[in-house]
């Protein structure tokens, strides 16, 4: 069973690993550059110093300059990232959905069922094969993007909780590309043909990725909030690598006055009309700025759980896929 | 007499549709066994619940007395051709005969090289650039080397051309007759069958209309010429399969349970395709009628 499994996906394989190399080929160098600039712009210096408490205005100025640069020069490189989510799910349509849907397509299921080896078993090894070299890839996919996203991560606000980045490094990856490929196997188990199976495959994969990212995970712990007066001496107290939520501007009794938005006004600033900050907004004295966050050092165990829930969800797919196997004729 | 394969009142549903329905029938050992029907008859069913890729939803179908559906050790003793012989495309016919090696515990490698090299099949090509006629070879000596005792044989002829059905048909008769292979090989044409076969059983709409050996078949069926007939029972006929009537005069195919001596009937001796046709055009008719709404 292994040998066969080998010598029927080995093309596959080789293949995978080409556009592998060919995807370090292009990230390694642009990573390389990243951390150059990283380092010649001081900005190792200043990560530090800013999470370490009353950090002084000119430092905080100083370095959020730098992040700037920083982000100028490669903001196009979100746009890759973006791309890069992808690569999972080319793991579900490529290996996942061939992998039973191609067998009865081609009607090779009736000559490898019907030898001595039960189709049970037959299953087991080709998902099991298939899956491990799926946690294989994603584990060097995880770790390598990691690495490369490490310095945008740090000079954004909003740090590796953030939508994009945290799904890119870490372990989450792992549950991504084990969900694609079940999900992938299982879709070809029902549609039995290629196509659809691929087609169903893209189509559940980003459903349900989006389902978690926006309903899930902002709940998987207790968000915690922060709140921060509207005049104040410079930037606000805000904690950075936080994943931010829900923010907006309350009034004393807690009404919400403006959503999605935070005010920030100098000491004893008044408005064109010598107005006080933010009257014209219906801001009564004492309002202050509030915001609903999870915070940075979350970072692990969303990790964790994103990856647990994805890892059930695939487990659960290859138990249906062996017993739809089992009735395929 | 022994019996490699019985079936008593096995069934398969697709949805609302029955594939096959209330099939009882018996194969005894070492029969060449033709199951014939036309395209859609329930012939695949029927192979797939015997080689256990199906599972009966009525009913009971055993091999060698054992219930094939997830029996993975009975699979040993079955060799199966699906029809269209599918195949790994992209495998040499030598990497076919590794994988059924690793495949089956018992496998007898040097005789599927040896049944491929006669034939003259190159071993390091892939089978999906082989003819038609040569990967049937392949998928042939694929199922002989499991060296099975019941070798199941879907449409194994259909896409082949008139002279690779010959070899086909040839070869695998050379292969099992020392053997003692029982063997039940299906086709919607009898014509491709009728040389080889010793054991038929015909399969129309779902059910099975005929099963015997060659001989009691021919020798239990006449075809009776005679005045018009009016459904009134003739001595010796045990029932009519299908009649034709002029004005003046009827054609019957009957099955016989004695010697006919009424004079007023010629009798003639039929042919095994003559029982058969008579058999599916009766089968056809009902169903047509049924699905039609009108009676017959």
């Amino acid at each position: 069973m292994i040998w066969l499994t080998w010598r029927q996906h080995r093309k596959q394989a080789f293949f995978t690993l080409l556009a592998f190399a060919a995807l370090a080929a292009l990230m390694v160098p642009i990573g390389l550059s990243m951390r150059s600039t990283f380092a010649d712009l001081g900005l190792a210096e200043c990560v530090r110093q800013l999470n370490e408490p009353n950090v002084a205005a000119a430092v905080r100025e100083g370095c959020d300059a730098g992040f700037h640069r920083f982000s100028n020069r490669y903001s196009s490189l979100n746009l890759l990232a973006v791309l890069l989510i992808t690569l999972p799910v080319l793991v579900g349509l490529f290996w996942g959905a061939p992998l039973v849907a191609r067998e009865v397509e081609h009607g090779t299921h009736r000559f490898a069922w019907t030898q001595g080896v039960g189709r049970t078993r037959w299953a087991l090894v080709k998902f099991g094969l298939v899956g491990a070299g799926a946690v294989v890839l994603a584990v060097g996919y995880g770790l390598g993007i990691s690495w490369w996203v490490d310095p945008l991560t740090q000079t954004a606000q909003e740090g590796r909780l953030g939508l994009i980045v945290f799904d890119l490094q870490g372990v989450v990856p792992i549950g991504y590309t084990l969900f694609a490929v079940a999900l992938g196997i299982f879709a070809g188990t029902v549609w039995k043909r290629m196509l659809p199976a691929m087609g169903i495959t893209l189509a559940g994969f980003i459903g349900v990725r989006a389902a978690v990212e926006i309903l899930a995970r902002p709940h998987y712990q207790p968000a915690r909030t922060q709140t921060f007066p509207i005049e104040g001496d410079g930037p606000p107290e805000i904690s950075r690598g936080n994943w931010i939520l829900t923010q907006g501007v309350r009034n004393p009794d807690g009404t919400m006055i403006a959503e999605d938005t935070r005010i920030q006004c100098p000491p004893g600033g008044k408005g064109p009309n010598g107005e006080a900050c933010g009257a014209e907004l219906g801001i009564e004295p004492g309002a202050y700025n509030w915001q609903l966050y999870q915070p940075a050092d979350r970072f692990w165990l969303f990790q964790g759980i994103e990856t647990g829930v994805f890892v059930a969800l695939a487990l659960l797919l290859l138990y249906v896929a062996i017993r739809r196997v089992r009735r395929i004729a | 007499m022994d019996m490699v394969l019985e079936a008593d009142r096995l069934g398969k549903r697709y949805g609302s549709t029955w594939a096959l329905r209330d099939c009882s029938l018996h194969l005894p050992a070492g029969r060449i066994a033709a199951l014939v029907g036309p395209n859609g008859a329930g012939k695949s069913t029927l192979l797939h619940l015997a080689v256990g890729l199906l599972k009966p939803d009525a009913g009971a179908v055993r091999v060698f007395g054992r219930s094939p559906y997830g029996d993975t050790e009975g699979l040993a003793d079955i060799g199966f051709v699906a029809q269209d012989t599918p195949l790994y495309r992209d495998f040499t016919a030598a990497e076919l005969v590794v994988a059924g090696g690793k495949l089956n515990r018992r496998w007898d490698a040097t005789l599927a090289r040896t049944r491929l090299a006669q034939l003259g099949i190159p071993p390091d090509r892939p089978v999906g650039k082989l003819s038609g006629g040569q990967r049937a070879q392949v998928a042939l000596a694929l199922a002989l080397a499991k060296q099975p005792r019941l070798l199941l044989l879907d449409e194994p002829v259909a896409s082949l051309d008139p002279l690779a059905r010959r070899e086909f048909l040839q070869s695998l008769m050379g292969s099992v007759a020392d053997s003692g292979t029982t063997v039940l090989l299906s086709s919607h044409l009898l014509a491709d069958l009728e040389r080889v076969c010793d054991y038929l059983i015909v399969l129309n709409a779902a059910q099975v209309q005929l099963t015997g050996t060659v001989d009691d078949l021919v020798a239990g069926h006449r075809q009776l010429i005679g005045p018009r007939h009016d459904g009134g029972p003739i001595g010796g006929v045990a029932a009519v399969v299908r009649a034709s009537h002029t004005d003046r005069q009827s054609t019957l195919l009957v099955k016989t349970d004695g010697p006919i001596t009424d004079p007023a009937w010629t009798v003639r001796e039929v042919g095994l395709e003559d029982v058969v046709l008579a058999y599916l055009a009766e089968g056809n008719a009902q169903t047509s009628h049924t699905e039609w709404g009108v009676p017959a």
